[in-house]
C-alpha cells in the first residue's frame, strides 16, 4: 500500500481539532492520521516490519542489523538492567544499547546447551520461547508468539541467521514526521511517522523499531508505537532512536488562549528579541516587562564583571537621562578589569584550570605557579579581546618551544625565567598556553579526548567510552576513532642527558626526581633565577610508522584505529605536523556543530540561569536547543564576528530578553526555558562572597579593590590559586566554586544549602567583614553628624543596588534610633541587609 | 533533578518513579531481592554513625595487627598486650583500649594498591578507588542524604575539617566544619552555629526581627521560583540551630559532667571525641574526627609512644565506653581508619612508609559485634593472609550497619548511574 493510499483511508477518521503551524493536525486518540506533512516524499520508503513480517513466512528475510537488533533494543534486551549489563543476565550478555555488531551475533548464536539462536529448529530458540515467555523469562513476557515481532525473528533465524553482511549499507539517517506538533488542549494525540534512509538510498518506514521518548513528561506522552498524547501546557521534544540516529520533534501546547493571531504586541528590539518572541508567541507566553535602570545596573555588573556595583554608579546611573544610557553602560563594563577577571575564571572553569591536577615529579611544586599563569594567560586576552578561536587555538595547539630552532638548553632557560620570584618573565605573552596537556590525569588519550570535548566542543563522551551512547549518535568506535587524535600528545622529558647535565650542575646529584627534597629545591632555585630542566609538550613526528594508518596490535580485533573527526570525516594524521592542528582545523570551520554553539551557550546561560541547551555541556542530539533559531543566530553571528565574545555579550545583554523584569507575567510563572522573564538566581561562589567585601568596604577599600580586580578579589586569580593560608576557601567552598577535577559544567553549583545561610546570618568572617578596620562601618564611625536617612539610603545602594522604599525607609530609620548605639543600629541594618534573599541573589 | 536526556544508562525518570516505592526504602528491587533472599532485610540498627580518620596512615603493625613472632627488623619496639577479649592482642601503648576490646570489631588485612596520600584518602573516605571522571561523596554526605537528620542541628559535622567532599551530591550535603578542637572546660563556638564572640542572643533576636522585616521583596512570590522557596526553608532552619539552645549545648563540651571529661582528658583529638559523643547525643546525624599526624617516615616508634598512641588510646575508649554507658552505641556505628598501613620493615630511620597492601580498620556500634577480628594479615603483615578484605567491602559494612544499602544507585549530574559502594559487598561475619 502506498503512503497516499493510507492516508487516505485513515483520512476518513480524521477529526480536526486545532490548527498547526507548519503541518500537522492532531486527531482523537484512536485510529489516529498519518503524518501529510508537505516535503515528504510517501511511496518511496519500505513499508514498516509491523507489516511485512506479520505473516509467519514469506519471500523477504529480515535483516540483522536494520530489524533484529532494533526490535531487541525497542524491546529492551540491550538495556542495562537486562543483557546489556557488563555482567549479562542468565549468561547472555549483548553489548549495551547495541553497535557491536560481531559481539551481539556471536552472543545470540552462542550458549552453551540450549542455543539461543537454534539454525536446525527455528521454533526451540531460546530467543522465541524466553520472551514469549515459553519457558521462564526473568524479563517477563514480551513478545506473542506469532506476533510480528515474533516472526520477525522467526523469519530471520530460518533464513539461516545471518549477521551484517560487510558490504550492508551504512545507516545514514532519521527523518520524523509531523516536523512539529503544536497541540490545542490535553488529551489530543499524533502518531509519529519514523523513516530511516540508508547510504545506498533505499529507505525504510522503522517506526515500529523505533525506541520513543519524551524529554519531558508533564508536557507530553509517546507510547511504543509513536503515538505522542498533549499531557500539559508547555512545549518540549520527542525524540526517537532507531539504529544510532537520533530524531527530535518539538512539541508544544500553549500555556494560554494568548498565542498566535491572539499575541499582544510585544516590543522586539533586536533580532535575540524577535526570535524570543516568536517561540513565545506560539506558546502564549508574554514576556515580563522591561526591569528598571537599577535592576538592570545590577544585573549586568553582576553577570558581566561578577561585581555589585558602588552605591555612587547606582546614583549616577540613575540621574542619567541619555536613552542610550543601557547600552553605553555594556560598553563601559566590557572595557573594565573586572569584566576580564571574572570571565578569565569562567574560561578557567570551561577548560579545567586545576593546581591539584599538576602534572607530579620535580615539577610538582611549581603547579600552584602554573595554574597562576594559565589563569594570567586568558586574563590578557579577554582584557585585549582576542578572538575566542585565537584563545583555543593557544591552547589546543599548544606547545613549550615556541622559537624555530630553540635548543632544549634555550629552552629550559625560557621556562625557568618565568618562575623566578624576582621580575619574572611575562607568561602571559607567549603565544600558547601549554598546561592544559599537563595534566596528570589526562595521561591517557581517552581522558585528554572526553577533556576536550567537553572543554572545546561541550559534548560528553564519557558513555561511549564504553559502549553505545543511549542517546546520541555516538557508538564506541566513534569514540576509539576521536581519541586517536591524541594519540602520543604528551608532557613529558624529552632530553635526558642535557636534563640531567643541567641537574647535576645546580648540586641536585643523587636526588630523586620524587622526594620531597628536590621538589622544593627545584621551586627554590628557579626563585633565586637558575636555569633548571623542563619537560615539554610533544606531539609524534609526522613520520613515524604508527601514526598511519595500519594494522595495530592494540586495536580490538585487528580493526584500524584512523583518527575521525566526531561526526565527519576521518584524517590522516600523518599529512599533518601536529595531530591536533584537523582538530582545530574542523573546529574553525563556519558550519561546525560544536565549537561555536558551545561557547555561545555557555555566554547565554551565564545570563539566563539556564543555556538554550541545557545542561550546557551536553550538546547532543536527543537535547535539542529549545530555541534553535536563536542559537543558530547567536552562533552564526559570533564565528562572522570573527569569535568576537564582546560581540556577543553585546547581542545579548542589549536585547530587551535579557532586559526583562524578574517578576512574572500572568502567563510566564512557570517558564524556566523560554527567557520570558529574569530567572532569580543565586549569585556565583565568588561573586557572591566578593559581594560581601564589596559592600561593606569602605569607599577607599572598594577603589582599591575596582582597580585590580585579578589579584584582589575572589572572581580573580585567588578562584584559580589557592591562597597559601586561609584566605576566601571555606566561604566559596560553601557556595559551590567548582575544583575543577571532572568534565562537567555541574560542578559549579549554584544550590542554596543550609550552611551557606548560617555562614550569612553569623559566621565570625562576615562579623569580621562587616567590622574591618577599612569598613564601611568605621568609615561611617568617623562621620558624627551622618543624618540617619541618609546612612539608611546608602546601605541600601551599597547591598541592594538601589534606594529603599518608603516602608524600608521608616522601618530602618525606626530601628536606627531604638539601636543601644548608632553604631549596633548600622551593623545591625548592614547584616540584614546583606542576609536579605534579594541580596544574594541576581534579580 | 537531573535532565534525563543525559542519563547515560537510558532510565528515564519514570523508570525511576516505578521503582519508588522500594526505592523509599533505600533499595531497588533486586537488591531488595537479594536481601530478603539472604535474610538481611532486618531494621539497621545504627541511627547516627562516627567516622574517625586518622591520617597519613597508622602503622598496623604498630597497633591493632602486632607480629610478635615476626623477626625483629618487622616487628618493631613494641609488645603485645592482652585484651579482655581471649586471644586478641593489641599494643602494649594502647592500654584503655585493651580494657574495652569487647565494644569494637578489629579488622585486619585490608588492602588496596593506592600508597599516595591523597589517592588513599579518597578511597577510605569514600568507599570507592578513586577515578577521575567522578567526584565521589564521602561517607559523612551519603549518610546525611540517606538519614534524615533533626531541623535544629547540622545533619554533618566535620570535626575539625575533613577531606570528604559532597562530590555529586551537591552542597547541601557537604559538611559543616568545625575549624577547631575543644579546649577542656572553655565553653566551645563553632563557625555559624554558635553566637559569634559579643554577639547576644538578644541581638540576634534583634536583628532577626529587622532582616524579617526587611527581607520582603519576593513576598508573594515564594511558588514561582525553588530558589527562593529553598532560601526561606534554610533560613527558618538556620534560625532554629543557631537561636535553640539543643545545638549550642550539644557543641559546647564544657558542659559535660565532670566523671566522664575527665575520662577523655584534655588532647585535642580525645576532646573531639567527647564532641562527636555529644552531638551524636543530640542527634547528629555523620560526624567525622579527622586526627592527623601518622605518616611517620622516621622516628615511628617515639612520636606513636609519646604523641600519637596516648591520645588514641584515651579518645577512642572514651568514646565507646561512653556511647556504650549511654546506651548509644547500638545505634550509633563508629568506623576508624587511616587511608593505608606502613611498611611492615623497619627503615634506617626507624620509620614505617606507605603500604596500602596491609592495614587495620576498627568497626563499632550499630550492630557489629565488638570484640572479635575480622580477617588477618600474614606472618610479617606484609599483606592479607588469605583472602584480602577491600576498603569497599568494609564501606559496604558500614554502610550497611546504618541501613543503607550500598548497592543503591545515584545518577551523577553527567547523566552516570553510580552505586554508593560501586565494587563493594557486606562482610558478613561483622553482624
Amino acid at each position: 500500500m502506498r503512503w497516499s493510499a493510507v492516508i487516505s483511508l485513515l483520512a476518513l477518521f480524521l477529526v480536526m481539532r486545532a490548527h498547526f503551524s507548519t503541518g500537522q493536525a492532531a486527531g482523537p486518540e484512536a485510529d489516529l492520521p498519518l503524518p501529510t506533512t508537505a516535503g515528504a516524499e510517501p511511496g518511496e520508503a519500505l513499508r514498516p516490519a509491523d507489516e511485512r513480517f506479520a505473516a509467519a513466512g514469506g519471500p523477504e528475510v529480515p535483516s540483522f542489523q536494520r530489524h533484529v537488533l532494533p526490535l531487541l533494543g525497542r524491546l529492551g534486551c540491550n538495556g542495562r538492567a537486562c543483557h546489556g549489563s557488563f555482567q549479562g543476565q542468565g549468561d547472555f550478555r549483548l553489548s549495551l544499547f547495541g553497535y557491536d555488531f560481531k559481539a551481539d551475533h556471536d552472543a545470540l548464536l552462542g550458549g552453551d546447551d540450549e542455543p539461543r539462536v537454534n539454525r536446525k529448529s527455528p521454533l526451540d530458540s531460546l530467543i522465541l520461547r524466553k520472551p514469549t515467555k515459553t519457558i521462564p523469562h526473568k524479563g517477563g513476557k514480551l513478545i506473542n508468539v506469532d506476533g510480528w515481532e515474533y516472526n520477525l525473528i522467526k523469519r530471520w533465524i530460518e533464513a539461516g541467521a545471518a549477521s551484517r553482511s560487510e558490504a550492508a549499507a551504512e545507516f545514514e539517517a532519521l527523518e520524523i514526521e509531523p516536523r512539529e506538533i503544536v497541540f490545542a488542549k490535553p488529551g489530543e494525540a499524533v502518531r509519529l511517522r519514523v523513516r530511516a534512509r540508508w547510504a545506498d538510498g533505499s529507505r525504510e518506514d522503522v517506526t515500529p523499531l523505533c525506541r520513543f521518548r519524551t524529554n519531558d513528561e508533564t508536557v507530553s506522552a509517546v507510547s511504543d508505537a509513536g503515538v505522542v498524547t498533549a499531557v500539559g501546557p508547555g512545549d518540549t521534544h520527542i525524540v526517537a532512536f532507531y539504529d544510532n540516529g537520533v530524531a527530535t520533534v518539538p512539541v508544544l501546547l500553549p500555556v494560554s488562549e494568548q498565542n498566535g493571531s491572539r499575541y499582544p504586541a510585544v516590543p522586539t528590539p533586536t533580532r535575540v528579541d524577535e526570535l524570543v518572541v516568536a517561540k513565545l508567541r506560539k506558546l502564549g507566553v508574554v514576556p515580563s516587562d522591561l526591569c528598571s535602570d537599577d535592576e538592570f545596573l545590577r544585573r549586568l555588573s553582576l553577570d558581566l564583571t561578577g561585581t555589585l556595583p558602588a552605591a555612587a554608579e547606582v546614583v549616577a546611573f540613575a540621574a542619567n537621562r541619555s536613552p542610550d544610557k543601557r547600552a553605553a553602560k555594556v560598553e563601559e563594563l566590557l572595557g573594565r578589569p573586572a569584566y576580564a577577571a571574572w570571565w578569565a575564571t569562567k574560561l578557567s572553569d570551561f577548560t579545567g584550570n586545576n593546581e591539584r591536577i599538576g602534572p607530579q615529579g620535580g615539577e610538582q611544586g611549581l603547579n600552584r605557579a602554573k595554574a597562576r599563569q594559565w589563569y594570567d594567560w586568558l586574563y590578557r586576552r579577554l582584557r585585549d579581546n582576542e578572538p575566542y578561536d585565537k584563545i583555543v587555538e593557544g591552547i589546543v595547539l599548544a606547545t613549550t618551544r615556541i622559537k624555530p630552532g630553540q635548543s632544549y638548553a634555550q629552552y629550559s632557560a625560557e621556562m625557568s625565567a618565568y618562575f623566578r620570584t624576582d621580575a619574572p618573565a611575562d607568561f602571559a605573552a607567549r603565544p600558547t598556553m601549554p598546561w592544559f596537556w599537563a595534566r596528570r590525569t589526562l595521561g591517557a588519550p581517552e581522558a585528554k579526548s572526553l577533556s576536550f570535548a567537553h572543554a572545546f566542543l561541550g559534548v560528553n563522551l564519557q558513555c561511549a567510552q564504553c559502549h553505545k551512547h543511549p542517546y546520541d549518535q555516538w557508538t564506541k568506535q566513534d569514540f576509539d576513532q576521536f581519541a586517536a587524535f591524541f594519540n602520543g600528545v604528551k608532557y613529558g622529558p624529552t632530553d635526558r642527558e642535557g636534563s640531567k647535565a643541567m641537574l647535576t650542575a645546580a648540586g641536585f646529584g643523587g636526588l630523586d626526581e620524587d622526594s620531597g627534597t628536590f621538589k622544593r629545591k627545584f621551586v627554590d632555585l628557579l626563585g633565586e633565577g637558575k636555569v633548571l630542566p623542563f619537560k615539554e609538550v610533544t606531539v609524534p613526528a609526522p613520520a613515524r610508522e604508527d601514526r598511519k594508518p595500519r594494522k595495530s596490535a592494540k586495536a580490538p580485533a585487528g580493526r584500524v584505529i584512523t583518527p575521525r573527526l566526531l561526526g565527519g570525516e576521518e584524517v590522516v594524521a600523518a599529512q599533518y605536523d601536529d595531530p591536533r592542528r584537523p582538530l582545530m582545523d574542523w573546529m574553525r570551520q563556519p558550519d561546525n556543530p560544536y565549537f561555536a554553539r558551545a561557547f555561545v551557550n555557555r555566554v547565554w546561560a551565564a545570563y539566563f540561569n539556564v543555556g538554550i541547551i541545557e545542561p550546557t555541556d551536553d550538546l547532543n542530539l536527543a537535547n535539542p536547543p529549545s530555541n534553535k533559531e536563536l542559537l543558530d543566530f547567536l552562533a552564526d553571528g559570533f564565528v562572522s564576528s570573527g569569535y568576537d565574545m564582546r560581540w556577543l555579550h553585546r547581542q545579548i545583554a542589549n536585547s530587551r530578553t535579557y532586559q526583562a523584569s524578574w517578576r512574572p507575567t500572568a502567563t510566564n510563572r512557570l517558564d524556566e526555558r523560554n527567557f520570558s522573564r529574569a530567572i532569580v538566581r543565586r549569585l556565583p561562589a565568588e561573586v557572591a562572597y566578593d559581594a560581601i567585601v564589596l559592600a561593606t568596604a569602605s569607599d577607599t577599600a572598594r577603589a582599591l579593590l575596582d582597580a585590580d580586580p585579578a589579584n584582589t578579589r575572589a572572581i580573580g586569580a585567588s578562584s584559580s590559586v589557592s591562597p597559601v593560608r586561609g584566605g576566601t576557601n571555606y566561604a566559596v567552598g560553601l557556595f559551590g566554586k567548582p575544583a575543577r577535577a571532572i568534565n562537567c559544567d555541574c560542578e559549579r553549583s549554584a544550590d542554596p544549602s543550609l550552611l551557606q545561610t548560617a555562614y550569612l546570618r553569623n559566621d565570625p568572617e562576615v562579623f569580621a567583614l562587616i567590622d574591618r578596620k577599612d569598613g564601611w562601618l568605621k568609615q561611617l564611625a568617623a562621620d558624627k553628624a551622618g543624618d540617619p536617612k541618609e546612612r539608611v539610603r546608602q546601605a541600601y545602594l551599597r547591598t541592594l543596588s538601589r534606594l529603599p522604599d518608603e516602608r524600608e525607609l521608616a522601618v530602618a530609620v525606626g530601628h536606627l534610633s531604638a539601636a543601644p548605639d548608632a553604631a549596633a543600629g548600622m551593623r545591625d541594618l548592614l547584616w540584614a541587609l546583606i542576609n536579605t534573599k534579594e541580596f544574594i541573589v541576581n534579580r | 533533578m537531573f535532565p534525563k536526556s543525559s542519563y547515560c544508562d537510558g532510565v528515564t525518570r519514570r523508570d525511576v518513579i516505578k521503582v519508588g516505592a522500594l526505592g523509599a526504602l533505600g533499595l531497588n528491587l533486586a537488591g531488595y531481592l537479594r536481601l530478603a533472599q539472604a535474610n538481611q532485610v532486618a531494621p539497621a540498627k545504627g541511627k547516627s554513625a562516627i567516622f574517625v580518620f586518622l591520617g597519613g596512615g597508622p602503622s598496623h603493625m604498630d597497633t591493632f595487627d602486632m607480629k610478635p613472632d615476626a623477626p625483629a627488623e618487622y616487628r618493631g619496639e613494641f609488645k603485645a598486650i592482652n585484651t579482655n577479649v581471649a586471644g586478641v592482642q593489641i599494643c602494649e601503648h594502647l592500654p584503655n583500649l585493651a580494657q574495652c576490646a569487647d565494644k569494637y570489631a578489629i579488622v585486619r588485612g585490608i588492602s588496596h594498591t593506592l600508597a599516595g596520600h591523597e589517592l588513599g584518602t579518597e578511597y577510605l573516605n569514600t568507599g570507592n578507588r578513586p577515578v577521575p571522571s567522578i567526584i565521589y561523596p564521602g561517607l559523612g554526605a551519603v549518610v546525611s542524604r540517606e538519614l534524615a537528620g533533626r531541623p535544629d542541628l547540622p545533619h554533618y559535622v566535620a570535626i575539625p575539617s575533613t577531606p570528604q567532599k559532597a562530590g555529586y551530591l551537591g552542597v547541601r550535603h557537604a559538611p559543616l566544619q568545625t575549624n577547631d578542637t575543644p579546649t577542656p572546660g572553655v565553653p566551645f563556638t563553632v563557625r555559624g552555629i554558635s553566637l559569634a564572640d559579643g554577639v547576644t542572643v538578644a541581638d540576634f533576636e534583634r536583628r532577626q526581627k529587622l532582616l524579617t522585616n526587611l527581607d520582603t521583596t519576593f513576598r508573594g512570590f515564594e511558588s514561582d521560583s525553588k530558589l527562593v522557596d529553598g532560601m526561606d526553608r534554610f533560613a527558618q532552619q538556620a534560625y532554629d540551630m543557631i537561636s535553640s539552645a539543643r545545638a549550642r549545648e550539644a557543641f559546647d563540651t564544657s558542659r559535660e559532667k565532670p566523671e566522664v571529661a575527665e575520662r577523655f582528658g584534655t588532647s585535642k583529638f580525645a576532646m573531639s571525641c567527647l564532641l562527636a559523643t555529644r552531638l551524636v547525643e543530640a542527634g547528629v546525624r555523620f560526624v567525622t574526627v579527622t586526627f592527623g599526624g601518622w605518616d611517620t617516615h622516621s622516628g615511628n616508634f617515639r612520636a606513636c609512644k609519646e604523641k600519637l598512641l596516648p591520645p588514641l588510646d584515651q579518645g577512642l575508649a572514651a568514646l565507646f565506653t561512653t556511647l556504650s554507658e549511654r546506651g548509644l552505641l547500638e545505634s550509633t556505628s563508629v568506623y576508624v581508619t587511616g587511608e593505608f598501613g606502613r611498611t611492615p620493615k623497619v627503615n634506617d630511620k626507624a620509620g614505617r612508609d606507605h603500604w596500602p597492601r596491609a592495614m587495620f580498620s576498627l568497626l563499632a556500634g550499630g550492630g557489629m559485634r565488638g570484640g572479635q577480628v575480622i580477617g588477618a594479615s600474614d606472618d610479617k603483615g606484609m599483606g592479607p593472609a588469605a583472602e584480602a578484605i577491600t576498603p569497599d567491602q568494609v564501606a559496604a559494612t558500614f554502610y550497611h550497619s546504618l541501613g543503607i544499602d550500598h548497592r543503591k544507585e545515584y545518577h551523577t549530574s553527567t547523566g552516570r548511574p553510580v552505586m554508593i559502594v560501586r565494587e563493594g559487598s557486606v562482610i558478613r561475619g561483622v553482624f
